[in-house]
């Protein structure tokens, strides 16, 4: 009788440990996730552009690009193919935003055109230069 | 492991005894892992989080 009783607080001990071990983690894992969260998130080029957001950031443009390390060099060469096929006003444009990093309502005062101008051609290259890469990238 | 070794272990690992933590974190696996999911996907640091978690705090449970 005695036995029986001893071995049923010893159970007992497991089952609080079982629910207290269950709340710790609980909560533990609500405060890693919040830590996560604090972090700084990343949004690719593309979202941005959809969100209409300019990014007149070379290295972000760079990125968008290099998918492999590995592959970057052959990718740098398609990309000046490609960037070499655009019209000179729109290269120009990318090189303003991308290279001398200037913001759109300053190009668009110096080539004496409307910023919204800028916002487009911007948006036409870059779906030139991504889709040249891809095709090129498809039939190799 | 029967209830009374359970309890052995258990008071050694809030004592302090490395081995008997490890003796507890291999029977509670399956909890921790359980809990080791963020958003459907198995997050390998979540686990060694919350492992961590479980040895700085075991000593707070009282018998």
């Amino acid at each position: 009788m005695y036995h029986r009783q001893e071995a049923t607080e010893s159970d007992e001990l497991r089952a609080r440990f079982t629910a207290w071990m269950d709340i710790l983690l609980y909560r533990a894992r609500l405060k890693f996730i919040r830590k996560e969260k604090r972090r700084i998130p990343t949004i690719s080029l593309d979202e941005l552009e959809e969100e209409g957001v300019i990014v007149a950031d070379y290295d972000v443009f760079r990125n968008q690009f290099k998918r492999e390390e590995k592959s970057f060099d052959f990718e740098e060469e398609r990309l000046a193919k490609a960037f070499a096929e655009l019209p000179i006003k729109r290269q120009r444009i990318l090189e303003m935003l991308f290279i001398e990093e200037k913001k759109p309502h300053q190009i668009a005062k110096e080539l004496n055109c409307s910023e919204a101008y800028i916002y487009n051609e911007k948006h036409r290259a870059l779906k030139k230069l991504r889709e040249a890469i891809k095709k090129d990238g498809e039939t190799q | 492991m029967t209830a009374e070794e359970f309890k052995a272990v258990l008071q050694a690992a809030i004592a302090g005894s490395h081995e008997a933590l490890e003796t507890i974190l291999d029977q509670y696996e399956p909890l921790i892992r359980k809990h080791s999911y963020i958003e459907g996907r198995y997050d390998e640091d979540l686990h060694q989080y919350l492992l961590i978690h479980i040895a700085l705090n075991i000593s707070k449970f009282s018998i």
